[in-house]
Formats: structure tokens, C-alpha cells, sequence
């Protein structure tokens, strides 16, 4: 598509956001802050929980910690995470597309990307389980298996918190409760999977990488 | 070939993929300056780098080799 026509397009969307009525843009754009801050008291929470896994990781002299019988615990399985990592990103990408089909008014193109994302989302969270059942660690048996399951749990609840609200915005979609002006919780929805997402990268590094 | 090495295999592919996928949604949104926007221009932005993570892990260059 040449450029001319991109910019076209994108101008055709930013007057249909623009198109609705005083009250609405005023709440719209209420809502939005308070959603970007709602997802700012996330990244609080999962900071604390992360400086306490680097406060448990640095009060020891090896990484993975060395248990009470003197075996040192291996690593994670780097290359299964790297899989699960590319799941979850995939979705991200699959998000956005049916967020930018959405303010195309390109309905069928809005059901396919959703449909991707769920599945992707479904996809990660059945590769977080399998791992838990893998994982050479417990719960309670060092402080490296409680930092993981904690983090990677907070994380996993997120993400199927995340895919529930997916469905419910696929759903009020196709029931009419969006249109090509009005698209707020769309709009929502995108930004918490793209979050996220973001906090997977953090902890994939943090348990997989370092 | 053994698990662990087709997995890394899989998991680099997907990763240009979906960093390739990210870039141009990036760069869709670039020319936007709404708050969601911007946001959303930060989050693929680090989605990306998250694919670069992959995509390093996957090579050995991080992740001890694994």
C-alpha cells in the first residue's frame, strides 16, 4: 500500500476517534489515565516482588543456591522458555493487529487476529503448566523454586485473567457493543496483554537468562 | 538432533517472526500521539527486545549456553 494511502487511512481513524460527542471524549480520555495508572500500580507490584528475588538471589554465594545436602539445583530449561517466551510475544503482535483492524472497521480481520490471541494466550499458559510440572524445583524447597513460582504464578494469573477478558471483549465486539468511534475497552484490553506481555520479559530474563 | 536444540530452533524462528511483526507495528504507530499510543509504542517496543532476548538465548549468547 503506497504512503499516501497509509496516511489516509490513519487520518480516517483519528476522525472517527474524534467524531463522538463532548462527554464521552471527556470520559474516554479519564478512563484511559486511569487504566495507564491502574497498569503503572501493576509494574509496582511486580517491582516489589522482583527486588525481593534479587534481595533472596545476591544473599547467597551461588546461583542456583546449593541445598542442604550440598547439591547445587540446576538451571531452568532455557530452550522450552524460549518457546513459551515467542507464544507469548506472538500474541502481543497477533493483539495489536486486531486492535488496528478494529480502527479500520475490518471486523472479519478484528475476529481472526482475537481468535490468534486467544489461543496464543491459552497456548502459553498450557506451556506454563507443563513447566511447573517439570521444573527441578517446589515450591518450598529453596528460595529460588519460592521466587519462581511466585513471580511466574503472579505472572500466569495475570495472563489468565487477561485471556477471560479477551474472550468478553470478542464477545461485546460481535454483540455491537464497539463501534468504529467508540472502542475504549478495546482499547484497554490491548494495553493490559501488551503489559503483560512486558513483565514476561523481565521475568524471563531474570529466571531463564541471568 | 535432541529436544532442547529443536526447541531452540522453533522458538528462534518464531522470535524473528514475531520481532518482524513488531517492528511494523511500531512503525504504524510512530506517527501517533495519543497517551494509548504512546504506550503502546513503549510496549512493542520492548516486546521486540524481548524477541532479541529469544533470539540470543537461542544462539548461547545468553542463558549460560543452555
Amino acid at each position: 500500500m503506497a504512503v499516501s494511502a497509509i496516511n489516509a487511512s490513519h487520518e480516517a481513524v483519528h476522525a472517527r476517534y474524534e467524531a463522538v460527542d463532548s462527554l464521552y471524549r471527556e470520559t474516554r480520555d479519564i478512563r484511559l489515565l486511569g487504566f495507564v495508572l491502574f497498569l503503572c500500580s501493576d509494574v509496582v507490584l511486580f517491582s516489589m516482588f522482583i527486588f525481593a528475588y534479587l534481595y533472596l538471589r545476591n544473599s547467597v554465594p551461588n546461583w542456583p543456591p546449593i541445598t542442604k545436602g550440598g547439591v547445587q539445583l540446576p538451571r531452568f530449561d532455557v530452550a522450552f522458555a524460549c518457546i513459551n517466551s515467542c507464544v507469548l510475544f506472538g500474541s502481543g503482535a497477533t493483539m495489536h493487529f486486531a486492535m488496528e483492524s478494529w480502527k479500520h472497521l475490518n471486523k472479519a480481520a478484528f475476529n481472526l487476529w482475537m481468535i490468534a490471541t486467544i489461543a496464543l494466550g491459552i497456548g502459553f499458559l498450557s506451556g506454563q503448566a507443563y513447566e511447573y510440572q517439570h521444573v527441578p524445583v517446589t515450591w518450598t524447597g529453596s528460595t529460588m523454586g519460592a521466587s519462581f513460582f511466585t513471580l511466574t504464578g503472579m505472572h500466569g494469573f495475570h495472563v489468565f485473567i487477561g485471556v477471560i477478558y479477551l474472550i468478553t471483549l470478542y464477545i461485546q465486539a460481535n454483540r455491537g457493543v464497539y463501534t468504529g468511534s467508540k472502542y475504549f475497552g478495546l482499547t484497554a484490553g490491548t494495553l493490559y496483554w501488551h503489559f503483560v506481555d512486558v513483565i514476561w520479559v523481565a521475568l524471563f530474563f531474570l529466571f531463564y537468562l541471568w | 538432533m535432541d529436544l532442547a536444540t529443536f526447541e531452540k530452533i522453533v522458538a528462534s524462528i518464531g522470535a524473528v517472526v514475531v520481532f518482524v511483526f513488531a517492528l511494523i507495528g511500531l512503525r504504524g504507530e510512530w506517527p501517533k500521539t495519543g497517551l494509548d499510543d504512546n504506550v503502546t509504542k513503549l510496549l512493542l517496543g520492548l516486546m521486540a527486545f524481548g524477541c532479541v532476548l529469544v533470539i540470543l538465548a537461542c544462539f548461547g549468547v545468553l542463558g549460560g549456553g543452555a
